[in-house]
C-alpha cells in the first residue's frame, strides 16, 4: 500500500481543524437559494395530481388571476422538452418510462406537477393555481409493490457454483428483510432560480444542488441545448443526504418558464411539496439465503431484490437497487452469489439516492442472513463473522467488484470492545439485547477536476470540481492543499459552485469527494509545486534540485529564502489535473446494545459503536461528524421514520406531524472509532466517510434487536407496536 | 403554503373581537395550530381576529383559591409560573410536553383547548383537574366541563361567535400528588398516549387519559377503585378496558400506572 500513500500525515492532513464554514452559517451570512431575490423575479408554483392515478383529460387555466404572468401546461412543452434522462447501471434493463416534466395524459403519483403557474409572488401563484381547472379520470394505483407485474428496472448477477454449493451446504439460513421508503427531509427543500439572456444566448440556473454537472447535463439533455448555452451555479446548500443529485423535473419547468416569460423565475419548494414530489430513499426487500458448512464457512448466497421504484424512472432511480445487488456479498469470501434485482412501478413518488444509497440495504439484508445463520448454526455472531472475513487484498467479490484494501478483523474486534456491554440494570421489564454489523461500501470511481493558482498576492485559490453541501470540503481541501505547499489553510481559499469557473467533474455524492476531488487537488497542487520551484530556481540562482520547501518559503543551500508571494509577483501561477480511478471499498463495523420494555414495547437503543475504515482520514472531527450524522440518520430509520401510503397510494405522512425526524433527546451515546487502511488507489490513500454510519447503523440495531427478541425478525422502523406484538405472538 | 386571501383585524377590546368573530372569522391567538392550518390552505377563514392585544385575557392568578388562567396565557408562563407549580403542580407537569420551548413560547393555554387536538396534553389534565372553562359570545358568558367542552378531534362546543376567555381550575384535594405521563414517538412530538392522575390514597382520584378516544376522557371506573384503596395496576387496567387495539390498551394501562404511581410517590 506504501507505494501510493504519497501523502504522509503531517501538520495538517490528519488534524482535527474546526470548520471554517460554521462561523458564516452561524451568524446567518449563508446564502441559500431562496435569498437570491433578483430585479422582477417572479414565482413557480404547481399544480400537482391530487390522485395516485388518474387520467388527466384536460388542463384549463384561468382567464385571469391576481398577479399572473403564465401558465404552463404539458402541451406547451412539445417538441421542445424532453423528459430527464436515465441513468443505466451495468447490466441492467430499464423500461423506457422517464419522469415527464409535467404529467401529459396519465398522472402517476399523487403530488405529481401536472401544470405549472408563475405568478408575481407565492402567495398569489398559489391562488392562481387553485383557479386552473384539471379534469381527471381515477385509474386504479398501485400501492403495494408486491402486488404490481409492471417492471421498470431487472438486473442480475452469478459467480461461482452457487448450486453446488447450495447443495452441499450444512445449514441454508436467511429470510425476507425488507427497509421501508424514507424521506430525506433535507432543512433546505429543493429549489430553482433560472435567468435567460436571449442576448448572450445564456440560460443560468441557480440551483439548491449537490453539484453543478449533474444538473447541467441533465438541463442541457432537456433542453437539447449544448453546455456552452447553460450555466449553473450552486450557492450554499442546506443539506442533501443523495435527494439533490438530479435536476428536479420542475427545476427544468424554471428554465423553461424564465425562457418564456422573459423573466427570472424562482421554484422555491415548500415542505409539503418536498414530502410529496422529492425522491425517496430505500423501499427494497429481499429474500435472502445464505448456504454454509457444518463450521460455519459460508459458501454461497443468493439475494432477490424487490425495489419499489416508483412511478417513474428518474435520472438515478436504478443506482440504489444496483449498489445494493452487488455488495450482496460483503465482507466476506463467499466463492459464489447470485443476486437478482426486480423493480417494479406503483404509483408512489420515484425512489432515489438517499444517504448509503444501497449500501445500508445490503449491510440490513446480508447481516441479519449471518445473524440467523449464527443463531442456526448456535456460534456466537461475531466468531461467525471472524471465520468468514476477507483479509487479503485486493479482493475480487464473486459480483465482480475488487476491494482494494482494509482491516475488517481489526474494525469488528474494536467495535466490539468500544460497545461491550457494561452491567446495566436488567429486569423483568426488558428485555435487552446486543447485534453487530459489518459493511463494505463502494465509494469514489469516475473522476473529478480541480485548478490550483497561486495569485500575484501570495494566496491560493483552489476552484474544485466536487461542492459541498454541508460536509465540510473548504476545510478539508485547503488542509489538503496547505499541506503540499507549506501555507497556512486560511492561505488557501476554495472556489465551487459554478459551472463558468471550476472544471468539469463527475459530481458530489456516495462519499467520493475526498478520495476523488482531494486527489484532484492533490495532482493539481503537486503541479503547482513544479512550477514554483521553476519560478524560484532562477530567483534564488540556484538550480531546482538545491531548493527546499518549508514554511518560511523556498530556500537555496546559501540560506537565500523566497516566499510564495515572489514567485508569482509577474502573474498568477496556475495549473490544473485531473483525476480518474477505479472504485475504493471503505468498511466498517457497528455495534449496539438495546432495551425493549416489555409493557409498551418501546425501543431504546442504549449503545452504538461505529468503527469505520475509510483509509486516510484528512480530518478526524469532521469525519467524527459524518460518521454522528449518518449514525443518526440510521437511528432515525430505525426508531422512527417510515413514508407510509395508505391503499390507494395517498401518502399518509407527508409533513413532519406525521414523520418524525430525531431529536437529540433520542441519541444515545456513540462511541466512533477510525481505522485507517490506505487506498492504493489514490494519493491521499482516502476512501469515503459519508456513508458509514447510515450503513452501519440499522443493520447493527436491527440484530440487536432480533436478539432481544429471541431470535424473532422485525423490520424497521422498530417501532413500539411491532415490538410489543412480537413479544406477544 | 402560503395562506389564501384572509381580512386581519387587531381586536381592541374584547367586545371588539366579539363582535368580529363569527361564521367565516376565527381568532388568533398564538398561532402555532391555526397559522399551520391557515398554510396548508386547510382552514380558509375570511377574518382572523388578532386577540393578542387583549392583555386582561393574559391573567394567570388565584382568587378565592381558585386558579384563574386567562385564555390568552401564554404555555410558557404557565410552566414557569411558581403559583402552578405550588398549587396546581399538575399544570406545570403536563405543560412541558407541549412541543417544544419555542413553540410554548408562543402558544397559548386557550388556544390549546379551544383547538381540541386529541393528541394534547393540557385538555387532559386541565380535564382531570374538573377546570370549568369559560366562554363569552354576543349572548352573555356561559361556563362548561371539560365533558361538555371536548365533543370530538378539533370539535368543541364553542360557537363560532364565541371566544374561550378564561379558565377557572378549583385547588386539588389537600394531600394529593399529581403526574403526568406520555409515549410519544419523539421528545416533543405529538402523544399517542398519555394519562394524567391526581390522587390521595385511598381518598380521592382522578384520572384523565389522552388517546383512548377522540377527547379527553376522565376513568370513573379506576377513580372509584382508587378512591376505595386498589393497586395501580388493577386500576390502570380498568382505565384502558375500553380501549380495542391490543398494544394500546396495554400502552395505556402502562402508562396510567406510571402517572398513578408517581402521583403517590
Amino acid at each position: 500500500m506504501g507505494a501510493h500513500a504519497e501523502l504522509t500525515p503531517g501538520r495538517f492532513v490528519g488534524r482535527p481543524l474546526p470548520r471554517r464554514e460554521d462561523e458564516r452559517v452561524l451568524v446567518g451570512r449563508s446564502q441559500f437559494l431562496d435569498d437570491f431575490h433578483p430585479p422582477g423575479v417572479a414565482h413557480l408554483v404547481f399544480v400537482r395530481s391530487p390522485y395516485a392515478h388518474a387520467r388527466v383529460i384536460s388542463v384549463r387555466p384561468p382567464e385571469s388571476a391576481a398577479g399572473l404572468v403564465a401558465v404552463i401546461t404539458a402541451r406547451d412543452l412539445e417538441g421542445r422538452a424532453r423528459p430527464l434522462p436515465i441513468q443505466t447501471p451495468e447490466g441492467a434493463e430499464l423500461a423506457d418510462e422517464p419522469h415527464p416534466l409535467l404529467a401529459a395524459g396519465e398522472a402517476r403519483y399523487a403530488g405529481q406537477p401536472v401544470a405549472a403557474v408563475v405568478a408575481e409572488s407565492r402567495a398569489l401563484a398559489e391562488d392562481a393555481a387553485e383557479l386552473v381547472e384539471v379534469d381527471y379520470e381515477e385509474l386504479e394505483p398501485i400501492a403495494d409493490p408486491g402486488a404490481s407485474d409492471l417492471d421498470l428496472m431487472r438486473w442480475r448477477r452469478a459467480g461461482g457454483d452457487v448450486d453446488g454449493a447450495f447443495a452441499s451446504a450444512a445449514v441454508v439460513a436467511g429470510g425476507r428483510y425488507a427497509m421501508p421508503r424514507l424521506v430525506a427531509a433535507p432543512i433546505e427543500t429543493r429549489g430553482a432560480l433560472a435567468s435567460h439572456d436571449p442576448a448572450g444566448e445564456l440560460l443560468t440556473l441557480w440551483c439548491s444542488a449537490q453539484d453543478t454537472h449533474r444538473p447541467l447535463r441533465h438541463l442541457a439533455h432537456v433542453l437539447d441545448l449544448p453546455a456552452e448555452r447553460l450555466r449553473v451555479l450552486v450557492p450554499d446548500v442546506g443539506g442533501a443526504f443523495g435527494s439533490k443529485g438530479s435536476l428536479a423535473p420542475e427545476a427544468a419547468i424554471a428554465a423553461i418558464a424564465a425562457i418564456d416569460v422573459g423573466r427570472p423565475v424562482k421554484w422555491a419548494e415548500d415542505r409539503l411539496e418536498n414530502f410529496l414530489a422529492a425522491y425517496q430513499g430505500r423501499g427494497m426487500e429481499a429474500d435472502v439465503e445464505l448456504a454454509l458448512d457444518p463450521d460455519g464457512r459460508m459458501l454461497a448466497v443468493r439475494a432477490r431484490i424487490r425495489a419499489d421504484l416508483g412511478a417513474y424512472l428518474l435520472p438515478a432511480t436504478p443506482m440504489p437497487p444496483h449498489t445494493a445487488a452487488m455488495l450482496m456479498a460483503g465482507c466476506y469470501t463467499i466463492p459464489a452469489a447470485d443476486v437478482t434485482v426486480t423493480g417494479v412501478r406503483t404509483n408512489k413518488v420515484p425512489t432515489g439516492p438517499y444517504r448509503g444509497a444501497g449500501r445500508p440495504e445490503a449491510a440490513y439484508f446480508l447481516e441479519r442472513a449471518v445473524d440467523d445463520a449464527a443463531r442456526a448454526l448456535a456460534i456466537d455472531p461475531a466468531e461467525l463473522r471472524r471465520r468468514n472475513l476477507i483479509a487479503d487484498f485486493p479482493h475480487r467479490s464473486p459480483l465482480g467488484w475488487t476491494y482494494d484494501s482494509g482491516d475488517y478483523r481489526r474494525c469488528l474486534d474494536l467495535a466490539l470492545e468500544l460497545v461491550r456491554p457494561r452491567p446495566g440494570p436488567v429486569d423483568d421489564e426488558r428485555l435487552v439485547g446486543s447485534g453487530v454489523a459489518m459493511y463494505v461500501e463502494r465509494a469514489g470511481g469516475s473522476f473529478e477536476a480541480a485548478r490550483a493558482t497561486l495569485r500575484p498576492d501570495g494566496r491560493v485559490v483552489i476552484r474544485s470540481s466536487t461542492s459541498p453541501h454541508g460536509q465540510g470540503h473548504g476545510t478539508t481541501f485547503a488542509q489538503i492543499a496547505a499541506e503540499r505547499l507549506h501555507v497556512d489553510p486560511a492561505d488557501v481559499a476554495l472556489e465551487f459552485g459554478d459551472s463558468a469557473l471550476v472544471p468539469g467533474g463527475t459530481g458530489t455524492f456516495a462519499s467520493r469527494s475526498v478520495a476523488m476531488g482531494g486527489s484532484a487537488i492533490v495532482r493539481a497542487v503537486d503541479q503547482l509545486r513544479e512550477q514554483c520551484l521553476q519560478a524560484a530556481a532562477p530567483l534564488l540562482d540556484a538550480p531546482e534540485a538545491a531548493i527546499t520547501w518549508g514554511k518560511d518559503g523556498l530556500t537555496a543551500g546559501d540560506g537565500r529564502t523566497v516566499v510564495l508571494r515572489d514567485l508569482a509577483a509577474g502573474g498568477a501561477l496556475e495549473t490544473g489535473a485531473r483525476f480518474e480511478s477505479d472504485l475504493v471499498f471503505g468498511s466498517g463495523a457497528y455495534a449496539a446494545v438495546v432495551e425493549i420494555e416489555r409493557a409498551t414495547g418501546r425501543l431504546t437503543v442504549r449503545r452504538l459503536a461505529a468503527v469505520d475504515d475509510a483509509g486516510t482520514i484528512v480530518n478526524p472531527l469532521l469525519s467524527e461528524g459524518q460518521v454522528l450524522g449518518g449514525a443518526v440518520q440510521g437511528l432515525g430509520q430505525c426508531l422512527a421514520e417510515e413514508a407510509t401510503y395508505d391503499e390507494q397510494a395517498q401518502p399518509t405522512s407527508a409533513s413532519f406531524a406525521d414523520y418524525s425526524l430525531l431529536t437529540a433527546a433520542e441519541i444515545p451515546p456513540i462511541a466512533a472509532e477510525f481505522v485507517e487502511s490506505p487506498s492504493p488507489l489514490n494519493p491521499l490513500g482516502a476512501k469515503g466517510i459519508g456513508e458509514g454510519g447510515a450503513i452501519g447503523t440499522p443493520a447493527a440495531v436491527a440484530n440487536a434487536v432480533a436478539d432481544a427478541l429471541g431470535g424473532c425478525h422485525v423490520d424497521p422502523p422498530f417501532t413500539e407496536d411491532k415490538l410489543w406484538k412480537a413479544m406477544h405472538q | 403554503m402560503k395562506p389564501a386571501q384572509f381580512d386581519y383585524a387587531a381586536a381592541r377590546s374584547l367586545d371588539e373581537a366579539i363582535g368580529l368573530l363569527g361564521e367565516d372569522a376565527k381568532p388568533l391567538a398564538g398561532g402555532q395550530s391555526l397559522v399551520p392550518l391557515l398554510n396548508f390552505r386547510l382552514a380558509r377563514p375570511e377574518l382572523l381576529v388578532d386577540i393578542n392585544g387583549l392583555t386582561e385575557l393574559a391573567r394567570l392568578e388565584r382568587s378565592d383559591g381558585v386558579l384563574r388562567i386567562g385564555a390568552l396565557a401564554r404555555q410558557a408562563a404557565l410552566e414557569r409560573s411558581e403559583l402552578v407549580a405550588a398549587g396546581w403542580p399538575l399544570l406545570s407537569k403536563a405543560v412541558r410536553f407541549v412541543g417544544h420551548p419555542q413553540i410554548r413560547s408562543r402558544g397559548t393555554v386557550g388556544g390549546s383547548v379551544a383547538h381540541a387536538d386529541p393528541a394534547a396534553e393540557l385538555p387532559v389534565a386541565l380535564a382531570a383537574l374538573d377546570a370549568r372553562f369559560t366562554a363569552q359570545s354576543p349572548r352573555g358568558r356561559r361556563t362548561l366541563q371539560a365533558g361538555e367542552l371536548f365533543l370530538g378531534p378539533l370539535t368543541t362546543a364553542l360557537a363560532p361567535d364565541e371566544l374561550l376567555v378564561e379558565i377557572e381550575v378549583p385547588p386539588p384535594p389537600e394531600g394529593a400528588g399529581s403526574a403526568f405521563v406520555e409515549h410519544a414517538r419523539t421528545h416533543g412530538d405529538f402523544a399517542i398516549a398519555g394519562a394524567a392522575a391526581v390522587v390521595a390514597p385511598a381518598e380521592y382520584a382522578a384520572v384523565a387519559v389522552l388517546g383512548a378516544g377522540p377527547v379527553p376522557v376522565r376513568a370513573p371506573a379506576a377513580e372509584r377503585a382508587l378512591s376505595a384503596g386498589a393497586d395501580p395496576r388493577e386500576a390502570a387496567a380498568l382505565a384502558a378496558s375500553a380501549v380495542e387495539e391490543d398494544h394500546r390498551r396495554a400502552l395505556i394501562a402502562e402508562l396510567v400506572r406510571r402517572a398513578i404511581e408517581e402521583a403517590t410517590r
